[in-house]
């Protein structure tokens, strides 16, 4: 759809009475504190754009792409903007007239085809021998990674071996009484990066009576694309999930990945979708996706029966912003901690402050992105917790790199890993 | 001067980091909080961001011998367009200068740079039981050097006033480089009234006089307890009639704020849910100090409003308190939204009218609503008398910001009518300063006669508040 048309450029631009709220949320403007890295200025931005004062350049492009993406300054602005999506909209606009600009291979062939994001990302694993930057020349990455990929190379440190996909079945039997049929929604991050929490997601859900159904030919989900201006590419694979999906006759869809959930969200799809003909279909899609621990909570209403431990791990927990803040879920993953026998669970201070990796930012602004995480970092390390949990892979790789940075002896977890190892100590019953 | 070589002189006197002179970036230094500088931005010819008061005085020294324009800015978060360079010049951002340098607590006072933002301060405070008064609706983002030239308040000003009540003295740049302390060289006395007051005089200045670069402020013990009262009335006249018999009764609430008809329409359109009561006006009561104080008063506010009121109910439960507050906490928020393709917009917003004129005022601002066939959603601190207006049109539309325009501008004269301010906090800067003589008369043109003193070239922060 044309930039100009898009609801949140022709209705919201206006609502915005540069009242400056969102500067005090934005991680982003706490560290660069200029008005070119706060909020309200991106939406001043797109509306230079939208009115033609400024041309859809490369320059216009770096200042908005300052952002994290983590939509602290939409749930905080008191006239209802998304600011997150304007942004997105307006990186896409520039994208579109300038071909140039293009990070052409990354988005559109990588992630657009699960076999070769696949090999790559093996290929990626190899080279941690060989090192980052001749894989990112091969990859094409070079164009948008920065100058020093050394340093961006350690947050990829640790790819795995094998991806989910290549040891876990297409379809998953319930065990005991069949309760759902479940389409695990496996985003690539958790596919090609954390593939135990794929096993433990299949491995929880069939437990507890859920058929579990990983489609063959789903695409990613389509977030890095909008958060890096390629739209017309999320637009497409949001299609071509929506047809797979859709005709499974699935009761719910479940993703174990906070940024798979938001970007398959009704929110989201109106933005991405909204006016065109695959409204309704992509609604009745929408409907049926559930964030893991939401689907666990409120669905399978997960009771573990209680049991004496003697030796509780600490565990607390990070909210993934396209959890906490693109969905609101933030009670169902605590309460889900909170149950498992073997846990004693510790809230962090400002447990909802973002982790500085949405995706690929602390690939592109490595410097800023840890000087985001540095601050997640202290709060996560005042609990001493032995376990950092969180819902989504770009925050486990975020934290990961976070814990070997301050030589910190902790691991990071999703919420399911730690459920699926208790089951196995004991299974339990409901 | 050429503006190249004025972007390559600050570059060379701050170093690269600490100055923006991109066209691209300067363009997001167009604008703050006002409607004014929505519709017509204005770019510097530069941004510099100082962090010590040498630098401050290095770059005043440069633009006096240059004859260039300097701007202070603190958040960007004012409503009159003060912080921008509306001729051009130098925009001085002091936002991440944000220092507490000291928190003298067995003095109770506190010293402060610039950029620290009042949330911050009151929160590093409340560790000593102490707290900065004023709370402007923007305590999370302004700073206090705004607050300082602006003279803010917010809901509290009722009891606890506005900030020049608590600034003890300040270390200014003048125009020319020089650097003045105001409030004794080396004291750190609360009572002080040697010589004549040039704190006072700094305070509301709106950075036309200097650039406060160091405050000195005074902080309050922190107060035990809470309690709200919230009443609900029939007729907008009993309104003020109550809080006069609040004030007749001995009592001084640290808060009381009016919502009327529009706001409560507002209010309920945007959350049904708070489903405030059908009225002419509810007005909340807040007090504040001693658990036992506090409950005393609160007893003799229900007794004492509820004649007036349809109902009064008292809560000191934070979650029942909360619930009671929330609808005046969702109003700005609210007004903004009462029509789904429109915005609020901060022009006329900040007008003060004598207490015993808010009913009429508030009726008066009614009629221009009807005669222009603008929404405006009215709310404020009626203890004060300070009436937030809140215009709702599409800012998009010419004719609909011509109409508000001419409204604005006769809210502005009803209020100067009404023997009051076109504002009672929000300042003057670009927005009001037409209406100099109308308030001041021939003091007016001693205030021109004074900023001339301090600035004989005419180059700090110029065409804002006179
Ligand atoms: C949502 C919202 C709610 C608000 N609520 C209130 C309220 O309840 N009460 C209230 O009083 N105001 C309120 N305001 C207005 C505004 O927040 C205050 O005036 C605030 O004090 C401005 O601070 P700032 O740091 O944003 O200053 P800026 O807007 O950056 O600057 C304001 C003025 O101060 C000058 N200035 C800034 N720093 C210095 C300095 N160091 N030395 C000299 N001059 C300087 C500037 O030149 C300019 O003239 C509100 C604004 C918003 C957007
Ligand atoms: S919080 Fe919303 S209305 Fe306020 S400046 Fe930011 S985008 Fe604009
Ligand atoms: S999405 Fe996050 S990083 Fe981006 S502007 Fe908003 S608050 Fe800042």
């Amino acid at each position: 759809m044309e930039f100009h048309k898009l609801p949140p450029v022709k209705d919201q631009i206006m609502k915005c009475v540069r009242c400056g709220k969102c500067r005090s949320v934005c991680p982003v403007f706490a560290e660069i504190r200029n008005e070119t890295a706060a909020p309200r200025g991106h939406v001043f931005m797109v509306q230079m754009l939208r009115d033609g004062k400024v041309e859809p350049n490369n320059d216009v492009n770096e200042r908005l792409s300052n952002c994290l993406m983590c939509e602290n300054c939409s749930v905080n602005c008191p006239s209802g903007i998304d600011i997150h999506e304007l942004n997105a909209a307006a990186r896409s606009y520039i994208y579109d007239k300038n071909p140039s600009l293009s990070k052409e291979l990354i988005f559109d062939s990588l992630w657009t085809r699960p076999g070769l994001l696949k090999a790559s990302s093996k290929f990626m694993w190899g080279a941690q021998k060989s090192g980052l930057q001749s894989l990112a020349r091969h990859l094409g990455l070079t164009s948008i990674l920065p100058g020093d990929l050394s340093k961006a190379e350690k947050i990829l440190a640790s790819v795995p071996r094998q991806s989910a996909r290549s040891f876990l079945p297409e379809y998953n039997p319930a065990r005991g009484e069949k309760k759902y049929r479940i389409a695990y929604f496996l985003g690539c991050g958790t596919d090609l990066l954390n593939p135990q929490v794929a096993r433990a997601t299949v491995d929880v859900l069939t437990h507890y009576g859920c058929e579990v159904i990983i489609p063959r030919d789903m695409k990613c989900c389509g977030l890095p694309h909008i958060a890096n201006g390629k739209m017309d590419t999320a637009r497409k694979l949001a299609v071509h999930n929506i047809k797979i999906f859709n005709n499974g006759d699935y009761d719910y869809i479940v993703t174990d990945c906070a940024s798979c959930s938001s970007a398959l969200s009704s929110k989201n799809m109106e933005f991405l979708l909204g006016g065109l003909k695959i409204e309704d279909e992509a609604i009745a899609f929408s409907q049926k996706v559930m964030d893991l621990t939401q689907f666990l909570m409120e669905k399978l209403e997960l009771k573990l029966p209680g049991k004496e431990v003697d030796d509780r791990i600490k565990v607390t927990y990070h909210d993934p912003c396209h959890l906490a803040n693109a969905q609101g879920i933030k009670k169902a993953p605590r309460e889900l901690l909170k149950q498992i026998p073997e846990v004693e669970y510790i809230e962090m201070g400002e447990a909802n402050r973002c982790c500085g990796g949405s995706g690929t930012y602390s690939l592109t602004h490595y410097d800023l992105s840890m000087r985001i995480l540095d601050k997640k970092m202290d709060s996560a390390m005042e609990t001493a917790a032995a376990v950092i949990a969180t819902c989504c892979p770009s925050c486990m790789m975020q934290l990961r790199h976070g814990v070997q940075r301050h030589k910190w002896n902790a691991t990071v977890m999703h919420p399911v890993e730690l459920l699926s190892q208790s089951l196995k100590q004991t299974p339990a019953k409901k | 001067m050429d503006k190249d070589k004025i972007k390559k002189a600050l570059i060379e006197m701050l170093g690269k980091e600490k100055v923006l002179s991109e066209e691209l970036d300067l363009m997001y230094y167009s604008y703050d909080s006002s409607f004014l500088t929505k519709l017509e931005p204005s770019s510097p010819l530069a941004v510099v961001f100082p962090r010590s008061t040498e630098e401050v005085q290095n770059i005043a020294s440069f633009a006096f011998e240059n004859n260039v324009d300097i701007v202070p800015r603190g958040a960007g978060t004012g409503e009159t367009g003060g912080c921008i360079a509306i001729k051009g010049g130098i925009v001085l951002d002091l936002s991440t200068w944000d220092e507490i340098v000291e928190i003298d607590a067995p003095n109770m006072q506190v010293i402060v740079r610039p950029g620290v933002i009042h949330a911050q301060l009151n929160k590093e405070l409340s560790k000593y039981n102490l707290f900065f008064p004023p709370d402007p609706g923007s305590s999370q983002m302004c700073t206090i050097g705004g607050m300082v030239a602006n003279n803010a308040s917010g809901l509290r000003a009722v009891k606890y006033g506005c900030t020049e009540q608590y600034i003890l003295g300040l270390e200014v740049v003048l125009p020319n480089g020089e650097v003045i302390t105001t409030g004794g060289v080396k004291a750190k006395c609360i009572k002080n009234v040697s010589g004549l007051n040039l704190t006072k005089l700094m305070v509301g200045s709106e950075g036309i006089l200097g650039i406060v670069t160091r405050i000195r402020l005074r902080c309050w013990p922190r107060p035990k307890a809470r309690g709200i009262a919230m009443a609900v009335f029939d007729e907008l006249d009993d309104a003020p009639a109550a809080v006069l018999d609040v004030y007749q009764a001995g009592i001084l609430p640290s808060g009381i704020e009016i919502l009327d008809r529009s706001a409560i329409d507002a209010v309920n359109q945007f959350k049904p849910e708070i489903n405030l009561p059908q009225a002419e006006a509810i007005l909340l009561f807040e007090v504040d100090g001693n658990p036992p104080s506090v409950e005393y008063e609160g007893s003799l506010i229900k007794e004492v409003v509820g004649k007036r009121a349809r109902s009064i109910e008292w809560a000191t439960e934070p979650k029942r308190m909360a619930e009671l507050w929330e609808g005046r906490s969702i109003t700005a928020t609210a007004a903004a939204r009462v029509r789904a393709d429109a915005s609020r917009v901060f022009a006329g917003e900040d007008i003060s009218v004598p207490l015993a004129r808010v009913a009429d005022t508030l009726r008066a601002i009614r009629a221009l609503g009807d005669k222009y066939g603008i929404k405006v959603v009215n709310y404020g601190h009626i203890g004060d008398g300070n009436v937030h207006t809140a215009p709702v049109i599409n800012p998009e539309n010419p004719e609909e910001v011509k109409k508000v325009m001419e409204m604005v501008h006769e809210i502005h004269l009803l209020a100067i009518a009404m023997e009051g301010s076109t504002t009672g906090e929000h300042g003057v800067g670009a927005v009001r300063r037409q209406y100099a003589e109308l308030e001041h008369g021939r003091a007016a043109q001693l205030m021109r006669d004074i900023k001339r003193v301090f600035d004989p070239l005419g180059i700090m922060n110029p065409g804002k508040l006179i």
